[in-house]
């Protein structure tokens, strides 16, 4: 007999939570779709060709769903941990320099080396970037919602500088850097597709995430810090420690999205190289329930909508931004759903 | 004289806690009248039920001999009653003289007229004869007293007889304490009744003209000030003192120091020291009671034995070894277990299943030095705590806040105790647990002490402590009596609780 994998079980309820909060998103954005004078079944109709309609779509939502899955894991693994990390988007931008950097100035390394080691950088340089606001809050104090989200500033300011300067492009033609070369480029899953292997590495990430939290007593510990860190540091736990390997975890995680983004998709830093994947993160991560696999189906959930929309502009005259709004219906739901919950257990 | 105000069978029910029970009160025109109890004896919610905010589920209020019926504060406002919190409710950034405005303006009032509302707080503040200080300054830059005195201010406005302080002591500095009863003083000449609730047995004699007396949401005592003493109040808070149960087999005088403490202190910011030059020696065996009314210094000496708060000055040692971080970990690592106070918020993780929380010290899961989360070695881990304690817990994986409170704490002490600790650091162990949880908790610490550990009981319940411990040592204001031995003198504890007699 095997204990569940899930271990907080808090009822069917818990999970059905993110279907209604889909379904309430979907009717509420039909109404909107009927208020602009469109046909929200075409709209539906079209968003859907659009993400599932042709190779082509499947391709790019894999190619989308890798960096949100990515940071979404980023964010769950610190929110579990009760570290409010909202700099996913800052150690994203700080793997991809990392990227950047030495796939255009480590070119003498065989490709057999330098791959990983472009990869291991972008981790290690998120983890860093998030390392700061750790070690902000245990030796200072420093609340790390306002760290991370500072960090996040800083890591935009550091990408525009160094595209204006020391990793500018030799032409010197556009704020960007050189194209990494080919030895640190991650290889394309199928030939005339963009979808290439750093999707399955972050489905790779996703089960080991997974194992970690389930199955290692470092996660473990995380958890049980997440959940009540009073009980857990008088049961002898070093909250800080926790509270660190979480946030560098997590910033590697993000830090890694960066960079495979640099190494499989862009080639090039330049300055708005994320169209703010690691904000999005946090809406993933929620309606994943901060569980790896459901972060999984959130972040699939997020790049269809995001791949789905331009052809729902396209073929139905629907704006692409109601696709924000879609979003943002989705999490105000759950958020409301989650506070309902709460208060009925109280009761 | 009829008394202003009158209750009459006061009951209130929570849930499964009965906060009152046949409450009687009378409070007449120009006395101080303290409610005094222990924290949790149902004092706060007597008066929320006096201000409205608590409507309760039988008895009357008479007011001048007329009933009083109240739905809301407001009522109360309206009859006269006055209620200064513990959190004051007050805009930092907003003057003295705004603030007051705030509270003080007309209903239906639309305009701000900084000029009328400075005059109407001046005169108000004359009429109390309470000295606001600058009525300009933003009250956040004012001493916490003066703005305890804009409350009292705010509180008085109107036509308010009866005025109701909830621990008003509590968040002042020991130097503005005096201040604040010349002004209490003041009002109850001046015909105003007062109710002050406290538990702060040196305050009641120095303050109040009559004094009733709660415990467990009944009325054990009324009486007035004058007929009374510290010790007797002591005693009523606490309740009767049974004769103390057969004593377990005492310890030989000749084992080992298992805890040493050493002029341990604990300096609070602005107020009287929290633990004040504490030392004790607990022997291999012994299990030592710390009594005294709650908050004289149970809660700091809880906190720095278990390593959430390091002390200003002194030492802690464990078998003769010196206590260098005061951490937690270190702490656990050092072989102090703590069976802590309140179990949902320090004992265990609630949302997490049964079988996690018995691995939450995580050693146990570690013997083998593995990293990985073995769900067979931890249930094994979990189902021998449960059979050696006799927990109930009929599913490993439900969520532990399911279980009764007397199996939480069963497995509480388990996971305590797993790991052979030296010393156990016990606060209230047996709060709100049946005879049996009770009784199971008590034969697990016998068990490890005749093993030779060492505990420190740390309770507010004297029962407990008579019936339990080896020896006892009395808190008073952050200063521990001397080890009183057995059979333990009852009034000279009483008299050591109430600070009547030199520790």
């Amino acid at each position: 007999m095997t204990a569940p994998l899930v271990v907080t079980r808090l009822g069917a309820a818990r999970y059905a939570a993110p279907l209604v909060a889909l379904l309430t998103a979907l009717a509420v954005s039909a109404c909107l779709i009927l208020l602009a004078g469109g046909d929200p079944f075409a709209a539906l109709q079209a968003l859907l060709s659009g993400a599932f309609g042709s190779p082509d779509a499947w391709s790019e939502v894999g190619v989308r769903t890798c960096p949100l899955l990515l940071t979404g894991l980023a964010v769950a693994i610190a929110f579990r941990a009760g570290v409010w990390n909202i700099g996913a988007e800052g150690q994203l931008l700080v793997g991809a320099v990392m990227v950047a950097w030495l796939g255009t100035r480590a070119t003498t390394l065989p490709a057999w080396l330098l791959l990983p080691a472009v990869l291991c950088a972008a981790a290690v340089g998120g983890a860093a970037w998030a390392g700061i606001a750790g070690v902000l809050r245990t030796a200072r104090g420093v609340d790390e919602v306002i760290s991370t989200i500072m960090l996040n500033f800083i890591a935009i300011g550091l990408v525009g500088w160094l595209v204006h300067g020391p990793l500018m492009e030799a032409a010197a033609t556009y704020p960007q850097s050189d194209a990494v070369v080919a030895a640190a480029r991650l290889p394309r899953l199928f030939s005339g597709y963009r979808v290439h292997a750093g999707a399955l590495l972050a489905l790779a990430a996703a089960a080991g995430t997974a194992l970690l939290l389930f199955r290692t007593v470092l996660g473990f510990e995380m958890r049980a810090v997440g959940l009540n860190p009073i009980a857990t540091r008088l049961a002898g736990l070093r909250t800080t420690g926790a509270l660190l390997r979480a946030l560098a975890l997590s910033g590697a995680l993000a830090g890694l999205a960066g960079g495979i983004e640099v190494s499989a998709i862009t080639y090039r830093l330049y300055g708005n190289f994320s169209p703010g994947y690691g904000f999005t993160a946090i809406a993933v991560a929620l309606l994943g329930r901060l569980h790896p696999f459901g972060v999984v189906l959130a972040a699939l959930f997020f790049a269809v909508l995001d791949v789905g929309s331009l052809s729902m502009q396209r073929a139905a005259g629907v704006s692409s931004v109601l696709v924000s709004a879609i979003q943002a219906i989705v999490i105000f739901t759950l958020l409301a759903l989650d506070r309902w919950q709460r208060l009925e257990a109280a009761r | 004289m009829q008394p202003l105000l009158s209750l009459r069978a006061i009951s209130k029910r929570f849930g499964a806690l009965q906060a009152l029970t046949d409450v009687d009160l009378d409070v007449t025109a120009g006395e101080v009248h303290a409610v005094l109890g222990e924290n949790g004896a149902g004092k706060s919610t007597l008066m929320k039920v006096i201000y409205g905010l608590v409507a309760p589920d039988r008895g009357t209020l008479t007011i001048d001999g007329r009933p009083l019926r109240l739905r809301s504060a407001l009522d109360a406002r309206r009859a006269g009653i006055g209620m200064v919190h513990q959190e004051f409710a007050l805009v930092d950034a907003l003057s003295v003289a705004e603030n007051l405005g705030l509270a003080l303006r007309e209903p239906g009032e639309r305009l701000w007229h900084p000029a009328r509302i400075r005059a109407a707080a001046r005169r108000l503040a004359a009429e109390v004869g309470l000295d606001l200080g600058e009525l300009d300054a933003p009250v956040g830059t004012l001493p916490v007293g003066t703005r305890q005195r804009i409350e009292i201010v705010k509180a008085l406005a109107g036509r308010t007889r009866l005025l109701i302080l909830d621990e008003p002591t509590a968040v002042l500095p020991p130097e503005e304490v005096g201040q604040l009863f010349a002004v209490l003083d003041r009002l109850r000449r001046q015909g105003t009744a007062i109710l002050f609730i406290t538990h702060k047995l040196h305050e009641v004699m120095a303050l109040a003209d009559r004094i009733t007396v709660l415990r467990r949401g009944r009325v054990v005592a009324r009486v007035a000030c004058c007929d009374t003493d510290g010790a007797t109040l002591a005693g009523l808070m606490v309740g009767p003192l049974a004769t103390p149960a057969e004593p377990r087999p005492a310890p030989p005088a000749t084992t080992s120091v298992a805890l040493a403490i050493d002029g341990l202190s604990v300096d609070c910011h602005g107020s009287a020291r929290a633990l004040d030059d504490v030392s004790l020696q607990l022997r291999a065996g012994e299990l030592l009671g710390i009594a005294g009314v709650d908050g004289n210094g149970q809660t700091e000496l809880f906190e720095v034995l278990t390593g959430l708060r390091p002390p200003t000055r002194g030492r802690v040692s464990v078998d003769g070894q010196v206590l260098s971080r005061f951490e937690p970990a270190a702490m656990c690592a050092a072989g102090i277990a703590c069976i802590p106070p309140d179990r949902l918020r320090q004992g265990v993780v609630g949302a997490m299943s049964v079988a996690d929380n018995a691995v939450l010290d995580v050693r146990l899961l570690r013997r083998d030095g593995s990293w990985l989360m073995r769900p067979a070695a931890q249930r094994a881990v979990a189902q021998e705590l449960i059979d050696t304690y006799a927990i109930k817990a009929a599913d490993l994986d439900a969520p532990v806040r399911a279980l009764s409170g007397g199996n939480m704490q069963r497995l509480i002490v388990a996971r305590a105790l797993a790991t052979e600790p030296r010393v156990i650091v016990a606060a209230n162990p047996a709060r709100g647990l049946d005879v049996a949880a009770a009784e199971a908790v008590y034969a697990a610490l016998a068990a490890i002490l005749a093993r030779g550990a060492a505990a420190l009981l740390l309770s507010t319940d004297l029962d407990e402590i008579l019936a339990r411990a080896d020896r006892v040592a009395v808190f008073y204001r952050g200063r521990l009596s001397q080890p009183l031995e057995r059979p333990f003198p009852v009034e000279r504890l009483g008299a050591l609780m109430a600070g009547s007699e030199a520790a």
